[in-house]
């Protein structure tokens, strides 16, 4: 019942230098970028913040940049960049599919990409996409720089790799030719809503043969994951119908879904399978596979 | 014609008028610039700096004895005024509406988590917020009593000691002999449903702002529905004389029936730090505690039995109804009424019995929202046609046409309907106009992943209060020496568009006046009082006053007019500014007029308050008189059904209305599409989940969805059937509410149509649409 937001000491910073000597130094220190996470958490008092330290007004974090064999996304990259980009249109189109259906205009015109991603939320949405996608995310901190694969990156609810002192700095997303990819979110209506379940699926064909397939979900975990089991089954056989049935069946395997006031963690399961399905089907047919 | 005062031939006379000016044209509202520029002033508007602002301090127990509140750490807070709990409360600290059981503040015990235990009053926003976090209340927790089942057998845990059960309120209706009916019956079909919470999720909550000695009074700006209503609350609470008080309702953001209840209790609030401090106070409900603590649409279990014959006519229906009314009765006693006496929906049925319980839970209240208990039991009734037209193998539409009132008609609690019911007509039209049979077997040829389904929700809603209980109406009218035109009203504008509308037009028509002229001052305790702003009631027996007021003073320029022409008053025309003799030729102009009545000693100004008749009820036998007329309405659904997820998607919807003359068209569609959609919400997403203490886990917009403009489906233009009431102001009954009331059988029905399966529960969530298709193997 706590909706005022506690006294925090507030530090713009211009550069990227800059936000990192004020993160290195603050004690319980916060980054601030969209603050459409933040902001309803310090509320809430899910962190017990001193500092917080502004990165939305660091011009070198926002881009989009096309770089020949992988699109590289500034991490204070709004949202709304990410739908309108065509670098993203035609190297990610999953990135966008997914993006497009986050929030509202006006929220995707203050949220980052970075903010969703390191703010861990089960829920987050660009996860599914860059998970499938196998972004690598490019951290920084005074002491240099390390990269690490998104499927290493979240830990659990609200918990990242990142250390005190670091930052995300960019999204590094390969390309991926001849794959056809998909992402399908069941929220509670048509628009501005949380997530219950969404599937990203990535999938390779050769010779009618599944040559690479990536399955990746939100909501039905700790934290967003990759469904190995739905990719251990399917790599390497035979296109069919019964195989995808059959193969999205394995997602239980990879998810533990709660129950919450959302959905239950049956209906989850359930979804789990049937949109895992949905978007295999959909990716092949995007991938030119006729079934 | 002599010149008469007398509201009922007034009413009569303009009730049968031929042709009209702006009476049924969609005219533009006067505030749609105000609106649309952003510039219409809120309550939230009028804040100023230097104003105390006052937080709430709500209850974290369900059901607990007060033991101590301690408020040391709260004042140590710099800018801290003060803390205000019962005790400061200089009158009576009473506010239920129909029974004397809850307080403003709670006293004694809380009774539900979230309740309101005591008032912080800071010289800023920061430090109110900051010292209500401080505000320490020491509980001594009770059993407490969630489920209204329960609530009914238990005898050791009240809600309400001094009730001696968990009953707030009985209802009955009786007619004829239920198991002579049911002996008659070739079908008969018994269900229980579920309906279930439903918030009003107003965009401004609730605010008010209290200044003490402005216009000699304490004058409270609100968000409430009914002015007057919140002066005497007001009056009460703080042990004064309502004239001492004085309430002005700006643009409202909606109220939908929740500031009819909370709003005259947010005034309450901010007048009482004012009076105690002697500065103005200003409050304003967060999002969180409005969804908290403001009463909700009753949550029901209906118990409903009926039965037909093979030929398609009812015999009988036996309705148990219980309304789970939370923490407090509020408005339960009469929300119950209504579910009571509107059991049947719009049917005749020779037999009768319905039993409603008002049933304390600890739990947040119930309270007023549109269609007023209404809506649930509509929804178990139309089920219940369903399932019997399913059985007898006829069509829904025909089977409910076989049943419906018509003229002549008598009701469930024996009142005959001689007149203004025209909805087997309406019904007809729009079965028509949807291709009814077509549609429904086109949607039959669905068999795959996504099914359709088409279903039917016809419904009846009383107008005025229930039985006997007094209604009135009244406005005052004056023409300035310039020839312009004040209307004074107590009806407030929520958005709704009554007094910026209808009313304006209705001064205009009945006066002549340019519409440009008449100027509406709504929603103010120094307006005459025409009643509150709800039960559909703001065009329709709010406006017979405004009707009454410019008739009366009509009839005095008439005269005058008949004088300065040298013709018979009832050869005067005015339209539109110039003042005719009737195929004369002869002419003056509206301004001109006007200052002859100035010069002449002509009284421009007049009341019309209007003493609604009514009949008897016998509430000891359940029959009598229930309402002086009805509404009708009826909407179809188109549905379409993904059998993979559940998701329900509503494709199309068509109303239709009979609720007597249309004043403006356009803001009838408006009030239909919103309630339309505000129906939709309820029925497919809106739902609110408690956790085992009774304490709302998402009383937030983000887990408490309502829809958004992807999820609207087409609306068709409505079919009307203009079915006069003989009382209403140029016949017109009243609309806001309407749409809503069948929407849930409406869809509900089409979507138990897609499936193959009835539908006894709401809301159907993709998750219980989903599951409700793989119960005991799908069709
Ligand atoms: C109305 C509304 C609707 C929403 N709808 C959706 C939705 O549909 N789907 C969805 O997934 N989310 C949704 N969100 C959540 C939110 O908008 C997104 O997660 C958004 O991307 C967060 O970005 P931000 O820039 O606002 O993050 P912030 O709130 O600024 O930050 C979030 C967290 O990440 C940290 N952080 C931010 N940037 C960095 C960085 N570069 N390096 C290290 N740490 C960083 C912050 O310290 C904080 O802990 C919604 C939020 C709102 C208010």
């Amino acid at each position: 019942m706590f909706y005022r937001i506690p006294e925090i000491n507030y530090f713009r910073a211009s550069t990227l230098e800059e936000a990192l000597e004020l993160i290195s130094k603050l004690e319980n220190v916060k980054v601030l970028a969209g603050g459409s996470d933040l902001l309803i958490d310090l509320k809430i008092r899910r962190y017990e913040v001193k500092n917080v330290v502004d990165i939305s007004g660091i011009k070198e974090l926002s881009y989009i940049e096309d770089r020949g064999d992988h699109v590289a996304i500034g991490a204070a990259t709004k949202l709304q960049d990410i739908v309108e980009s065509p670098i993203i249109a035609t190297k990610a189109p999953v990135l966008a599919e997914a993006v497009n259906e986050m929030a509202s205009w006006q929220v995707r015109n203050v949220a980052t990409i970075g903010g969703n991603l390191c703010n861990a939320s089960p829920a987050a949405d660009t996860a599914p996409p860059l998970l499938v996608l196998n972004a690598r995310l490019r951290l920084v901190s005074l002491e240099g720089e390390r990269e690490v694969p998104i499927t290493e990156f979240f830990l659990g609810p609200r918990k990242t790799v990142l250390r005190k002192g670091e930052l995300l700095k960019e999204i590094v997303v390969p390309y991926e030719r001849g794959a056809g990819a998909s992402f399908i979110k069941l929220g509670r209506r048509n628009a501005f809503t949380l997530s219950v379940v969404a599937v990203a699926t990535l999938v390779k064909v050769r010779n009618g043969i599944f040559d690479d397939v990536r399955v990746a979900l939100n909501s039905v975990a700790p934290k967003p994951v990759r469904a190995v089991s739905v990719e251990k089954f399917l790599k390497s056989r035979e296109v069919s119908m019964s195989a995808i049935e059959e193969g999205a069946k394995r997602v239980l395997q990879d998810i533990s879904p709660i129950s919450d006031v959302r959905a239950s963690a049956d209906y989850r399961k359930e979804m789990s399978v049937i949109l895992t399905k949905e978007s295999l089907l959909r990716s092949l047919e995007r991938a030119g596979v006729k079934l | 014609m002599a010149l008469t005062e007398d509201p009922y031939t007034l009413i009569s006379k303009w009730l049968h008028a031929k042709e009209f000016l702006v009476v049924g044209k969609g005219i533009a509202r006067a505030d749609a610039l105000d609106k649309a520029l952003g510039t219409a002033k809120f309550v939230e508007d009028y804040f100023q700096e230097g104003m105390l602002f006052v937080k709430q301090v709500l209850s974290t127990e369900p059901h607990a004895k007060i033991l101590r509140v301690r408020d040391e750490e709260a004042l140590k807070v710099p800018k801290v005024v003060k803390v205000f709990t019962a005790r400061d409360i200089p009158g009576e600290n009473q506010v239920g509406y129909a029974l004397p059981d809850q307080p403003l503040i709670a006293e004694g015990k809380v009774r539900y988590h979230g309740e309101l235990v005591a008032l912080v009053a800071a010289e800023d926003i920061d430090a109110a917020l900051r010292a209500a976090e401080l505000v320490k209340v020491d509980y001594d927790p009770l059993p407490y009593v969630l489920d209204p089942l329960e609530a009914l057998e238990r005898k050791d845990v009240l809600v309400h000691e001094e009730v001696g059960s968990n009953i707030a309120f009985r209802t009955k209706v009786r007619k004829g002999n239920v198991e002579e009916g049911f002996s008659e019956a070739d079908v008969i079909v018994e269900n229980e449903y579920r309906t279930h919470h439903q918030d009003h999720v107003y965009l401004e909550t609730e605010g008010a702002l209290a200044i003490p000695g402005l216009d000699g009074r304490l004058t409270v700006v609100t968000a409430a529905q009914y002015p007057h209503l919140a002066q005497s609350i007001i009056a009460r609470v703080l042990g004064v004389p309502a004239s001492s008080i004085k309430v002005v309702v700006p643009f409202m953001g909606g109220g939908f029936g929740g500031k009819d209840d909370e709003g005259p209790l947010t005034a309450a609030k901010a007048a009482l730090v004012a009076h105690l401090t002697g500065r103005p106070a200003f409050i304003l409900y967060t999002r969180e505690e409005s969804l908290r603590m403001h009463p909700k649409r009753e949550a029901t279990i209906i118990k409903y039995k009926s039965g037909a014959t093979k030929d398609g006519k009812l015999t009988a229906i036996d309705v148990k109804i219980i309304h789970d009314t939370g923490a407090y009765a509020n408005r339960g006693p009469f929300i119950l009424w209504r579910a009571t006496v509107h059991a049947s929906g719009p049917y005749e049925v020779p037999h009768a019995r319905v039993e409603g319980y008002c049933v304390y839970t600890n739990k947040v209240y119930q309270g007023s929202f549109r269609g007023f208990g209404n809506p649930s039991v509509q929804f178990a009734a139309e089920m219940q046609m369903n399932e019997l037209a399913r059985k007898l193998g006829m069509d829904p539409v025909e089977f409910r046409l076989k049943n419906m009132l018509r003229p002549g008609s008598r009701t469930i609690t024996n009142q005959l309907l001689e007149e203004s019911v025209g909805i087997a007509e309406a019904v007809e039209k729009l079965a028509e106009k949807v291709n009814w049979a077509k549609r429904r077997a086109e949607c039959e040829s669905f068999k795959g992943r996504y099914r359709r389904g088409i279903g039917i929700g016809v419904a009846w809603h009383g107008i005025s209060t229930s039985r006997g209980v007094p209604d009135w109406s009244n406005a005052y009218v004056k023409i300035d020496k310039d020839g312009s035109v004040s209307m004074f009203t107590g009806i407030v504008e929520m958005g709704q568009g009554s007094p910026n509308s209808s009313h304006r037009q209705i001064v205009a028509e009945i006066l002549g006046a340019p519409l440009e002229k008449v100027k509406v001052v709504f929603g103010t305790s120094d307006a005459p009082d025409a009643g509150a702003t709800h039960a559909s009631r703001g065009t329709s027996i709010g406006a017979i006053g405004v009707l009454v007021a410019a008739a009366r003073v009509r009839e005095r320029l008439n005269k005058l007019a008949a004088e300065l022409l040298g013709c018979k008053p009832e050869d005067v025309e005015i339209k539109n500014g110039v003042v005719r003799a009737k195929g004369t030729g002869k002419e003056l102009s509206w301004d001109e007029l006007i200052k002859q009545a100035y010069a002449r000693g002509v009284d421009l100004s007049a009341t019309g308050y209007f003493f609604l008749p009514k009949g008897k009820f016998n509430d000891e036998l359940g029959q009598g008189q229930a309402y002086p007329a009805f509404s009708y309405v009826a909407m179809i659904a188109e549905v379409e059904v993904d059998t993979w997820t559940g998701k329900v998607r509503v494709l199309r919807i068509w109303p239709a209305l009979a609720a007597g003359r249309i004043i403006n068209p356009q803001q009838v569609e408006g009030q239909i599409e919103g309630a339309a959609v505000q129906g939709m919400g309820y029925v497919l997403m809106e739902q609110f989940v408690f956790d085992n203490k009774g304490r709302i886990l998402n009383a937030d917009l983000t887990d408490y969805v309502v829809p958004t403009t992807l999820d609207i489906p087409e609306i068709e233009k409505p079919v009307y059937v203009e079915d006069l009431f003989k009382y209403g102001p140029f016949g017109a009954k009243g609309v806001g509410e309407m749409a809503l009331i069948p929407a849930p059988a409406a869809i509900a029905g089409a979507v138990s149509h897609a499936l193959g399966k009835p539908i006894t529960k709401l809301p159907l969530t993709p998750e219980a649409v989903y599951f409700e298709l793989r119960k005991g193997g799908s069709t």
